[in-house]
């Protein structure tokens, strides 16, 4: 077990999807995140370069290595993530637990894994061939499951703890992921939350999402962030800090000001959590 | 380390799961079908704003029809690995018949192309180096000329043909 890498403080940022591009110009952001699969490493956007030149950090996120798939991750993909962690002077990339194809077949979406001693065993062997070939750390994020695998061995924080463990990856807790899964799964989120490897966060996501006719909470990234996500932001800083907070919104863009008026009503909670946590003196 | 084999049951596992959700159907025993039904619609949602959103005019063309088409057509072909909306659109534009491209959507199609270079290695690669295409519209009749080059990019040209009578 590896202690855990200190992470940079990253602040506030919103995820810099195309259509988003104002944002490096917003004084109120510390840093943003970039799908990795949709920049060319050697010619990135100018909204990048422009977001160095402003100071802002840039993670790159990757979204297509599978590192809870069956094969071992692709060099070529990796070397991607480096060369635009390279090009970016990014502090850390960011990656899913998950599965993104099997057998030749695509998904499209970060699919969740069997939460079994087997899995466990290969993931963690696919992370450490990951960290091998990126020259900074790299932060696995839990995803949002509206299907689950029979036969878990291990709640999701048990088997996310001992993945980072085993691997001294760093956290990339996704609050809105948390929260559907717990909505939609029936069980109680922060409980959950408080059994998270919260000393281990790199920073964190929150998305918005909608409750449907289904009965399930979709995890969207197309809509506002739900109370109940606000609520759960306030209750991680009770809890512990976090190094940085990211807003993830991949369509159905609000105006701009809307939008930052949602990035400033996270950091709030975030402040309202970090004066409970200061009153009980932890 | 883990042998190979493990890992080869632990892929043919998710193989059977991911083909069903492509489907949405015949979910392998133990999942919860009705839940496994809503990840397989969304899975197919995505793919459709994704396609919407890098094909507007196809959106606009097909009007209330396309997400019943989509829809349709994702659950036959599973998303490609690269170019997300972009090549799962031009996937889903060759399943159409030739009287539902209308120009603008043809003129569509001649823009993407001019943009996107097709399949990368490892991520979305930018067309380089010149690209020039035309394609021929009905309505009016005219000729639609779409060029990249290096160092200007991406230039449209329209040259009106005489109207037969």
């Amino acid at each position: 077990m590896s202690a855990p890498r200190t992470t940079p403080r990253l602040g506030l940022g919103v995820g810099l999807r195309p259509g988003l591009e104002w944002l490096v110009e917003q004084h109120d952001l510390g840093f943003v995140e970039v799908v990795a699969e949709n920049v060319d490493a050697r010619r990135p956007p100018t909204a990048l370069l422009r977001a160095r030149e402003r100071g802002l950090e840039v993670v790159p996120h990757g979204i297509r290595l599978s590192l809870g798939g069956a094969a071992r991750p692709d060099h070529r993909a990796l070397d991607h993530l480096a060369t635009l962690a390279d090009r970016l002077g990014s502090p850390l990339v960011s990656e899913h637990i998950a599965f993104v194809r099997a057998d030749g077949v695509e998904a499209g979406h970060v699919l969740p894994v069997a939460r079994t001693r087997e899995s466990l065993e290969i993931i963690a062997e696919n992370v450490m061939l990951a960290q091998e070939r990126l020259p900074v750390p790299l932060a696995l994020e839990h995803v949002a499951a509206m299907v689950e695998w029979p036969g878990a061995e291990l709640d999701e924080a048990a088997f996310v703890r001992e993945l980072l463990e085993r691997t001294g990856a760093l956290l990339l807790l996704d609050l809105s992921n948390l929260y559907a899964n717990a909505h939609n799964h029936g069980y109680d989120a922060v409980r959950a939350l408080a059994r998270f490897p919260l000393e281990r966060i790199a920073y964190v996501h929150v998305g918005g999402g909608e409750h449907r006719d289904d009965g399930l909470y979709h995890d969207t990234h197309a809509h506002p962030v739900v109370p109940g996500v606000l609520a759960l932001v306030e209750e991680l800083f009770a809890l512990a800090d976090a190094p940085g907070v990211l807003l993830e919104r991949d369509d159905g863009f609000p105006p701009e000001a809307e939008l930052m008026r949602e990035v400033l009503a996270i950091d709030a909670a975030a402040q309202r959590g970090a004066a409970r946590r200061d009153d009980a003196g932890r | 380390m883990t042998p190979d084999a493990d890992r080869d049951a632990y892929e043919a596992r998710q193989a059977e799961l991911l083909r069903a959700l492509i489907r949405g159907d015949e979910f392998p025993g133990g999942f919860d079908a009705v839940k496994a039904a809503a990840a397989g619609r969304s899975l197919r949602r995505k793919r459709a704003r994704a396609v919407a959103g890098a094909w507007p005019v196809l959106e606009i063309a097909l009007g209330d029809g396309f997400g019943a088409r989509f829809d349709a057509f994702a659950r036959e072909t599973p998303p490609p690995a690269f170019g997300f909306g972009t090549s799962d659109g031009l996937a889903f534009v060759r399943t159409l018949a030739a009287h539902e491209l209308t120009d603008d959507v043809r003129v569509e199609l001649l823009l993407a192309r001019a943009l996107v270079a097709g399949r990368a290695a490892v991520a979305m690669r930018a067309r380089r180096g010149v690209f020039a295409r035309a394609v021929a519209l009905r309505e009016p009749r005219r000729i639609v000329i779409v060029l990249r080059l290096p160092g200007i990019g991406r230039r449209g040209l329209v040259v009106p043909l005489a109207r037969s009578r």
